[in-house]
């Protein structure tokens, strides 16, 4: 399995693919932290709730993250590389887990690259207006931002083993994030049903960065967006072994 | 090593593949030989553990592939499609795959070698001719250094020298003791390298055989039965003639019906039966193919 995980982190490093990825991670966060500070409230910029959200920006990283890991499975269809490795590794379940720990791995490295690109706008623009980085108590929220994009990353290699089609992959996942979930949550929480709403995959995750006051717990997200990584994965792996490669 | 029985696979309502039955002996290269759509590529992809056969089954050394301990080290293969991401340079496609293989990185170096595919080895694969990548494909099926090879089509996009290099490679690997399964849709293409021949038609076998059989068929060769067959096999020997045995006493001899009958009557050897048979590799192969089809 670890072979499998090395061989894995090779592809990823031995394309030019990831530098896309850094790029997206660096340039996304990078503007989106720029834009909260200079929509905050001067008064707003010390305090710690402020902070909190800054660095849990949730969607951009983990819509990357979720990016990332479609494409990590999908790329062996699109350009039929998942023959050769099929033929090295027949047994398909265990490539479909390495790849699934390779997209964890991207996820989480992506979103401790998006901390540290927060950080690096957020600090100098703090100091220059007098407030100061509350760094202690921002520790967790950082595990918990990079724990939702590994999960993120699970997901969407969960995802492109089920579709096997890139494009599918791709576009599923940015609208399924982007406007079917939302529009799914309001329709619920017009119902009636928020308790329901709390359980989608966007929501769960967010529910991971947040400080648990509103909605499930930040535990309670983490094993949701657990849940829906095995259920899809488990799917995504029996319509892999299914498939004739021809 | 390789053993076909009974396979069958459909796509839908086409039946790619009819109770295929046949096999591969350690040691000796085999032609798989039929038209284009035979279910040349189907057989070798379910051998390959890469489409699930419908029926019967396909081992190599006795053993279904995905139930191969060290597949990388057992069976090399190279199919149709180009396999590497056009990314990638050659070199680090293949340590990718050595990395999974659990093989050493040195093997890289050795295969890239092997193949003659050079300096080019460092540039992406995206910017390769379609030899090129043959090469390559060849070199990440030797990787493992394996016992069996499995080529489909291995000849297509390479020029005369290409297919020349090729061969003598193939014949190299066979020498040392591998099976070799090759693909061909063209007879003549791999008649100077293959041992024995499986013709396909429509999924079903039409003719296990050897060369020298098929030979036999061809241009300038005779069919001769005779109940004193061991004299004139002697007799033919001695005049410098290849020959093989049909069995009940029948030979297929690589020489015109005139000289047989010649020699035979010389000695006094009674013959039953003196066929001439003149056709070339690709029309005796296409008769058989052709056979099929009634």
């Amino acid at each position: 399995m670890s072979a499998l995980v090395a061989a894995e982190l090779v592809k990823l490093r031995t394309t030019r693919a990831w530098m896309g990825y850094l790029a997206a991670a660096v340039l996304l966060t990078g503007l989106g932290a720029a834009g909260r500070l200079g929509s905050a409230q001067r008064i707003e910029l010390g305090t710690q709730a402020f902070q909190r959200n800054l660095l849990s920006h949730s969607l951009v990283s983990g819509l990357l993250a979720l990016v990332v890991g479609v494409v990590i499975v999908t790329v062996e269809w699109r350009h039929g590389t998942i023959t050769r490795t099929f033929l090295v590794t027949p047994r398909r379940e265990r490539v479909l887990l390495a790849k699934a720990a390779v997209a964890a791995l991207a996820g989480a490295i992506l979103a401790l690259v998006s901390v540290a690109v927060v950080l690096a706008v957020a600090v100098p623009w703090l100091a220059a207006d007098g407030a100061t980085l509350r760094v202690l108590g921002l520790a967790p929220v950082v595990g918990r931002v990079v724990l939702a994009a590994a999960l993120w990353g699970l997901l969407g290699a969960a995802l492109g083993a089920v579709v096997q089609s890139q494009a599918v992959g791709l576009v599923l996942a940015i609208l399924g994030v982007l406007i079917v979930e939302p529009l799914l949550g309001a329709l619920l929480v017009l119902l009636g049903l928020d308790r329901a709403a709390d359980f989608l995959p966007a929501r769960a995750l967010e529910a991971l960065e947040s400080t648990g006051d509103a909605g499930i717990s930040p535990a309670g997200g983490a094993a949701v967006g657990l849940a829906y990584a095995v259920i899809v994965g488990a799917l995504g792996c029996v319509r892999v072994l299914r498939r004739d490669l021809t | 090593m390789i053993e076909v029985e009974g396979l069958t696979k459909r796509y839908g309502s086409t039946l790619a593949v009819d109770e295929l039955s046949f096999s591969v002996a350690q040691g000796t290269v085999t032609g798989f030989l039929g038209p284009n759509g035979a279910g040349k590529s189907t057989t070798l992809r379910a051998l390959l553990g890469l489409v699930r056969p419908d029926g019967g089954r396909a081992t190599i050394l006795g053993r279904r592939y995905r139930d191969l301990d060290r597949p990388a080290e057992q069976v090399g293969a190279v199919l149709e499609t180009t396999d590497a991401h056009p990314g990638r340079s050659g070199r680090n496609h293949l340590r990718v795959l050595a990395r999974a293989a659990r093989l050493p990185v040195s093997r890289v170096d050795e295969v890239l070698e092997l193949v003659e595919l050079g300096e080019a080895a460092r540039r992406r694969v995206k910017g390769y001719s379609l030899g090129m990548r043959q090469r390559l494909g060849l070199a990440a099926a030797l990787l493992g250094d394996p016992e069996a090879l499995v080529l489909d089509e291995p000849a297509n996009g390479l020029d005369p020298q290409g297919i020349r290099w090729l061969r003598d490679l193939v014949r190299r690997l066979a020498a040392e003791g591998r099976a070799v399964l090759i693909s061909s849709h063209v007879l003549s293409e791999i008649a100077q390298t293959v041992d024995d021949v499986v013709i396909i038609h429509r999924g079903r076998l039409v003719r296990q055989a050897t060369m020298a059989e098929v030979d036999a068929l061809a241009a300038g060769a005779a069919r001769v039965r005779s109940p004193e067959v061991e004299r004139l096999t002697t007799l033919v020997t001695a005049a410098g003639i290849d020959w093989s045995s049909l069995g009940d006493g029948a030979l297929a001899v690589s020489a015109p019906p005139e000289r047989v009958g010649e020699i035979a009557a010389a000695n006094g050897v009674v013959l039953h039966e003196l066929t001439a048979e003149r056709a070339s590799l690709e029309e005796v192969f296409l008769e058989l193919t052709g056979g099929g089809e009634t």
